[in-house]
């Protein structure tokens, strides 16, 4: 069975034609804003969805104006669903620009098909991403140190104090570090209390990346 | 910023009406070449002549705004001629939300730092030189250059083992495949035939990218 996620704006025409291109859709989950015409665009998605007999849940973005949240938010749902066992899918077409690239994030990172359609044609068009996780562009080992430096945020590690939390040896940390710092997901920066210390610590937004 | 290599900055930046989307970005992010990418009315605003003004020798390129696949063609060719020089960073703020879209996952498929600044900086997760070339092995490579249509299981694999690939990593190349919904399997009078999934061509540009051995 198959879950739709989407994003809606003031037009439902933006998401009819995944609810009806979807094979064996069991629910349509889709955001929107707090805005008086996207509620009105709701009201017509979820009579379409009544009428085909499709369970619907709208779900109103209070403050659609902050990406990682939105991102977060979304992403959490999708995961849900996934362990479920159902297949996602994902129309990011509606909804306010931030809306749509927070849903687009997600599915670049979780690997869902997305779909958007065209402004005046009403065509699905599908989205080249792949049904793998971005995060797998990193190694098991790398993906453990930028989870445990994600969930350690707030703290300050040296990478001699990094190899001895994750138990391993200063010269493999160094090499994964190093490795973390030339994509990009981490960085070295010098401890303000002791210039000659380097804290690493996470690049903004890695938490969507491990989290 | 520290992992990059010193060379040519080239900021990539879409733009709608509106400079203030772009003036943020500009703020916050070093660099020696500005690249605007914007549809043709843009190049005819006010906004877009403020704009030149403050940066005489930016340099532009043309989309459709309302095309994603047609931006993101575009932008990715652009990243690509721009990171020969040097670091590319995306700014992904202004623009319609289509062009918005197309920066995003060309940043994510070439593997360079991408940023929403509205108004406030927010850095996409994107691993920097991890293109989406990088996903695929040589054996799915040379699976795709084997593969126009639907074809036997077991054609397939000799074709692709025929290239010095052990039969092991070609069986194991078409289950990735698969599982990245790139290639699907059916059934016809007893025979397993291999064909390739609706989505595939959307990817047979960085198939051909990998390298394959000769």
């Amino acid at each position: 069975m198959t879950v739709l996620f989407g994003t809606l704006g003031w037009r439902p025409q933006s998401l009819l034609p995944s609810i009806r291109s979807t094979e064996n859709l069991e629910r349509v989950v889709f955001y929107h804003s707090d805005h008086a015409k996207s509620r009105e665009a709701r009201s017509k998605v979820m009579e379409f969805c009544r009428a085909l007999g499709v369970t619907a849940n709208a779900i109103e973005v209070s403050d659609a104006y902050d990406l990682l949240h939105v991102a977060g938010q979304i992403r959490a749902d999708v995961r849900k669903d996934r362990a479920a066992g159902a297949d996602l899918r994902f129309n990011i077409a509606g909804g306010t620009r931030l809306m749509s690239s927070a849903a687009l994030l997600v599915c670049i990172l979780e690997g869902i098909p997305a779909t958007y359609v065209h402004d005046e044609t009403y065509q699905e068009i599908a989205l080249p991403l792949l049904r793998i996780s971005y995060g797998e562009g990193l190694t098991a080992k790398q993906r453990d140190v930028l989870s445990f430096l994600v969930r350690n945020r707030d703290k300050d590690f040296t990478e001699t104090a990094l190899a001895k939390a994750l138990g391993v040896h200063k010269a493999t940390m160094n090499h994964h570090v190093r490795e973390l710092e030339a994509k990009g997901a981490i960085a070295r920066l010098s401890d303000p209390a002791d210039a000659r210390r380097l804290i690493v610590k996470p690049t903004p937004g890695m938490e969507l990346l491990v989290g | 910023m520290s992992g990059e290599t010193v060379g040519h900055r080239t900021l990539i930046a879409t733009m709608g009406f509106d400079e203030r989307h772009v003036l943020p970005s500009l703020r916050l992010m070093p660099y020696d070449r500005l690249v605007l990418v914007a549809g043709r009315e843009t190049f005819q605003s006010p906004g877009f002549r403020r704009l030149k003004v403050l940066e005489p020798g930016l340099r532009t390129v043309r989309v459709d705004p309302f095309d994603l696949m047609g931006a993101l063609e575009s932008i990715r060719e652009t990243i690509r001629r721009a990171a020969g020089d040097g670091p590319v960073r995306i700014s992904a703020s202004g623009g319609t939300k289509i062009l918005t879209n197309a920066a995003i996952l060309a940043a994510f498929q070439e593997g360079v730092e991408a940023w929403y600044c509205d108004p406030d900086p927010v850095r996409l997760p994107v691993l920097r030189g991890v293109s989406l070339a990088a996903a695929f092995s040589p054996a799915e490579g040379a699976i795709a250059l084997a593969l126009h249509g639907p074809i036997r299981y077991d054609r397939l694999v000799a074709a692709v083992t025929a290239r010095a690939f052990a039969r092991r990593t070609v069986l194991g190349a078409i289950r990735s495949l698969a599982a990245k919904g790139l290639v699907e399997f059916e059934r016809d009078d007893g025979t397993v035939l291999v064909r390739p999934s609706p989505r595939f061509a959307l990817f047979r540009d960085q198939l051909r990218e990998v390298p394959i051995k000769t």
